[in-house]
């Protein structure tokens, strides 16, 4: 790497240009998502907001917006720090991120009817949002230290066991599946990238498949619904959200309702009936269809061919790293995003059953788009290391 | 520091172009959704959002044969409340009790049941409704529509019938053509958000209501009122139960007046007679009171017709020949028949007298001689061809049947009890129209009040047709039965009848009760004008009249007063 340094280092000029580089279309893609999210925020909570807090409408947007510039200040420093600078807090992030969780038990605010927030310095923070970040950093120096080692069958599994402990936490302590699925979806993509084997991956897929195939036959081959417990009614609800209209299948089918009505060019920004007291969770995991409702089918297709977008910048940035460790860490954001903007959709849709996820960026919460942001901060980092050239 | 591997490179370009594929599919679910399923879930949608008030609509109106109207609407309220909408209920619930004079209970249930509107009290007066809205109770709705009202009370009150409180009919004409005169309910379709607040800027859909037809009948408000008003007359002078009138036209069986008195104010008509003890009385005391209150018994009750019955054992003498008017007959004040000795009226015998006369002096043995001389089988054959054994298919509701005994058991006491009109029992309505189908040329009509129905500007009409059978009895016979029965009321039982410058005909009628001795009597008139091309026919029947009992005494008049009246009356009507 000297060596090639030396032999295109004939000018300061160039030098300079290498250390300038900066991803802008990433950071002017974040920040149009922020602005919409905004926007489509105030539209959705504002009759939540302004029955629940005394006429308050933008409480919901006051909140979020200071999130969103403490997350955006969050990101300009990690951007500017180099991303190497974090290797050395990998085994603190994965055990912090332990420790965290186990918190909640003796010290763990409830809202919404989920015990999944700790207060810290007056930020009321969600440790799975610090478990994602936590476990993308862990993964990335756990896998370049072992090198080759990690084509082995041995390695594969010690890498797919890592992300275990943390997910079998998050869903037991948090009772948050979504993200216990998400943080295995990360480790399982990272460890897909860096090894050059496509059959186990395959095998993997396969099997988590009929896992999924069998659990759903079983439910829906049983005799009553009652043995089935929340997770059994939630996929039948999934199956037919008519028949569970005033249970299980409610918030689904209000969705749909809401999708549905949208049309092709939706109902105008601000126009949505549905979250007006309909739709539960409106601006939050389901702000998705009151976009499709207030701007149909074509502001729902640009909202995702903007994640597109965001996710083929992570592609380029990641492979044109300068190193493996970039490189995953890239992935690791990559996934986490994909795999949440993927899961919202889906459930929204009903295209898979009903599981609390947000919108990143979207969505109503703190917490997340904070550490979103941190996120997207190791990305521009990773991103300043790239030498022009190599593009 | 690692390198980054070319397969690391292909296998993030590998997960860039899976999550491509999923958000294709995920696009294509979202255009399923959004185009193809958009119809659907924007229906659901909108019928979640929507909340539907309906508006009543005017109901038609009843009219009489002049055009009078005798049974219209007035602008009444329906008050409602939004339970969401409510932000002072105890102030609500006072101004209501208040207001409306409703029960605390009963108004703090509905104000504080959880439901999207809740109806408290509907058909409240206009100056109620807007001095509730004076209030400006927020949640508080004050709907206007439409009440029935009838301009003259009481007046035909068991022909017209009144309507419920959702302006259905319940009795009577309103009832009966409820599907012309209902119309249809109008909807007000209003967007709320989930807790049932309206949006304003979603404005309203209105679905107008559409007014129903107005119903056009024989009844004349001057005939009715009169007859009413002789009823009411001979009833009080009498000390009588009740009083029935029926004036029908006997060429087509459109009835002019159908009175039955004591009435009832169609306005109100669930008030019970001031003397009952309202509290005291379960609720099926009470419907049965109201029930009898509201009973037509021109339609509804059978009685033993007695001697106006005469009348058909005459015509199915004549017109099966057993009988001619030159007859002569000896009545010696009983007959035998098999062993049972049957009197007639006049105890000491009308000694010899022709058919006519004895027509003219009711004389029972005469008539038990006809019946016997038919036979059962053959007089029950006239029986059934003269349409006594059906309904007359009346358009009002609640119109009994004839009781009558089976052939099969009738012997000759029997033919001989009915041949004078005892032992077996019709409805008044029943008498008029049999009577009219004799005397009309034979052509048995179907007695009716409705006539037809139009909308209010009259493009869309509708008459109705009733059916009639022809040749129940020849013409001649019919003439030699208008002949005998103005003779009856010229010189015979019905001169009380008799009209100065006018031709009638008729036939009175004293019957009793069941049971027999119990001293209660029913006194009857039928009597026709003109008596060679009767025009109207009228029947009154008094119950248990005090004093003098005899038909011809006490109904004959009726009908003479009233014929006094209608006839010039009648007469001008068709000259114009």
């Amino acid at each position: 790497m000297a060596e090639r340094r030396d032999r295109t280092g004939t000018g300061r000029r160039i030098r300079n240009q290498q250390e300038s580089f900066f991803d802008y279309t990433l950071l002017f893609i974040v920040l149009f998502l922020l602005g919409f999210g905004l926007v489509m925020l105030y539209s959705t909570s504002s009759y939540d907001a302004s029955l629940q807090y005394n006429g308050d409408s933008a409480y919901f947007l006051k909140k979020q917006l200071v999130s969103t510039i403490l997350g955006l200040i969050a990101m300009i420093v990690v951007a500017n720090i180099p991303y190497h600078f974090w290797e050395r807090f990998a085994m603190l992030g994965y055990l912090g991120s332990a420790v965290l969780i186990l918190l909640i038990i003796p010290f763990g605010i409830e809202a919404n009817g989920a015990k999944r927030w700790l207060r810290i310095a007056g930020l009321s923070i969600q440790p799975a949002e610090i478990a994602k970040l936590g476990m993308i950093l862990f993964l990335a120096s756990t896998i370049c230290r072992m090198g080759r080692k990690i084509r082995t069958g041995k390695g594969f599994l010690f890498v797919l066991m890592i992300p275990m402990p943390i997910c079998a936490m998050v869903w037991q302590i948090t009772e948050n599946l979504s993200s216990a699925i998400i943080i295995f979806g990360i480790a399982a993509l990272m460890l897909f990238v860096s090894t050059p084997d496509y059959k186990r991956f395959i095998l993997l897929a396969l099997a988590g498949l009929a896992v999924c195939a069998l659990a759903v036959f079983l439910i829906v081959s049983a005799d009553s619904s009652d043995s089935l417990g929340v997770r059994g009614t939630r996929i039948l609800a999934w199956l037919d959200p008519e028949a569970y209209a005033s249970g299980k299948g409610f918030q689904t089918l209000q969705a749909l309702y809401a999708i549905g009505s949208g049309g092709i060019l939706g109902k105008g920004l601000g126009q949505s009936m549905q979250k007006l007291g309909f739709l539960p969770e409106a601006q939050n995991d389901m702000i998705f269809s009151i976009i499709c409702e207030e701007l149909g089918l074509f502001g729902a297709i640009s909202i995702l061919i903007m994640f597109i977008l965001l996710i083929w910048r992570f592609m380029v940035i990641a492979n044109n790293a300068p190193d493996l460790f970039g490189a995953l860490l890239v992935v690791g954001v990559m996934g986490h995003i994909a795999i949440q903007v993927i899961l919202n959709v889906a459930v929204v849709t009903n295209t898979i059953p009903n599981t609390g996820i947000s919108l990143p960026f979207i969505s109503y919460g703190g917490s997340a788009v904070m550490f979103l942001l941190i996120e997207i901060g190791i990305v521009l980092s990773v991103g300043r290391g790239i030498r022009l050239k190599d593009l | 520091m690692i390198k980054n591997k070319t397969f690391t490179r292909k296998k993030i370009v590998t997960v860039f172009f899976a999550s491509l594929a999923v958000f294709l599919i995920l696009a294509g679910r979202l255009v399923y959704l959004m185009i193809f399923q958009s119809d659907y879930y924007t229906e659901q949608a909108k019928e979640l959002h929507e909340r539907e008030r309906s508006i009543k609509a005017a109901r038609g109106r009843i009219l009489d044969a002049n055009g009078i109207v005798i049974a219209d609407n007035k602008t009444v309220c329906t008050v409602s409340v939004i339970h969401n909408q409510i932000k002072d209920p105890d102030r609500i619930v006072e101004v209501l009790c208040k207001e409306l004079e409703l029960s605390e209970e009963y108004v703090r249930k509905r104000v504080e049941k959880y439901s999207s509107i809740e109806r408290i009290k509907s058909n409240v007066e206009k100056e109620k409704g807007d001095a509730i809205r004076a209030y400006k109770l927020e949640g508080v709705k004050v709907d206007e529509d439409y009440k029935r009202y009838y301009p003259y009370g009481e007046l035909a009150s068991k022909v017209l019938g009144f309507t419920g409180g959702d302006n259905q009919g319940i009795i009577g004409l309103e009832v009966k053509y409820e599907e012309y005169l209902k119309g249809e309910e109008g909807t007000i379709l209003t967007v709320t958000d989930a807790r049932g607040v309206e949006i304003d800027e979603a404005g309203e859909e209105r679905v107008e209501p559409l007014i129903g037809n107005d119903l056009y009948t024989s009844l004349d408000v001057n005939i009715q009122s009169y007859a009413t008003q002789l009823a009411k007359q001979v009833m009080e002078t009498k000390q009588a139960e009740r009083v029935s009138i029926v004036v029908l036209n006997p060429q087509n069986g459109e009835i002019m007046a159908m009175v039955d008195v004591p009435e009832f104010d169609l306005n109100d008509p669930y008030a019970l007679p001031e003397e009952m003890e309202e509290e005291k009385l379960s609720q099926e005391k009470k419907q049965e009171l109201l029930n009898q209150k509201w009973r037509n018994g021109c339609i509804s009750d059978t009685y033993e017709p007695g001697s106006t019955y005469k009348i058909i054992t005459a015509a199915a003498g004549l017109e099966s020949g057993v009988v001619t008017t030159e007859d002569q007959f000896s009545c010696p004040g009983y007959i035998m028949v098999e062993d049972r000795r049957i009197r007639c009226h006049k105890t000491t015998g009308h000694g010899a007298e022709n058919f006519v006369q004895a027509t003219m002096n009711s004389c029972n043995p005469v008539f038990i001689t006809v019946g016997l001389r038919l036979g059962v089988e053959r007089y029950y054959d006239y029986f059934t061809r003269f349409g006594l054994l059906n309904k007359t298919g009346v358009d009002l509701p609640g119109e009994a049947g004839t009781i009558m005994h089976k052939m099969e058991d009738m012997k000759a006491v029997e033919l001989a009890t009915v041949s004078f009109g005892q032992s077996f029992q019709i409805t008044p309505i029943q008498l008029a129209t049999t009577v009219s189908s004799i005397i009309n040329g034979g052509n048995r009509v179907t007695p009716h009040v409705g006539v037809m129905t139009a909308d209010r500007e009259k493009t869309e009409m509708k008459k109705f047709s009733y059916p009639v059978t022809p040749n129940i009895v020849s013409e001649e016979t019919s003439a030699t039965m208008r002949m005998i029965l103005e003779q009856v009321v010229e010189n015979g039982t019905g001169k009380n009848g008799y009209v100065e410058g006018a031709r009638v005909g008729g036939k009175t009628a004293t019957s009793q009760t069941l049971p027999r001795g119990s001293g209660r009597y029913i006194a009857s008139f039928i009597g026709f004008a003109p008596a060679d091309n009767p025009q109207v026919l009228a029947l009154a029947i008094i119950h248990n009249p005090k004093g003098v009992y005899y038909g011809g005494q006490v109904a004959a008049p009726v009908v003479r007063q009233l014929f006094e009246n209608i006839l010039p009356y009648l007469e001008k009507k068709d000259y114009n």
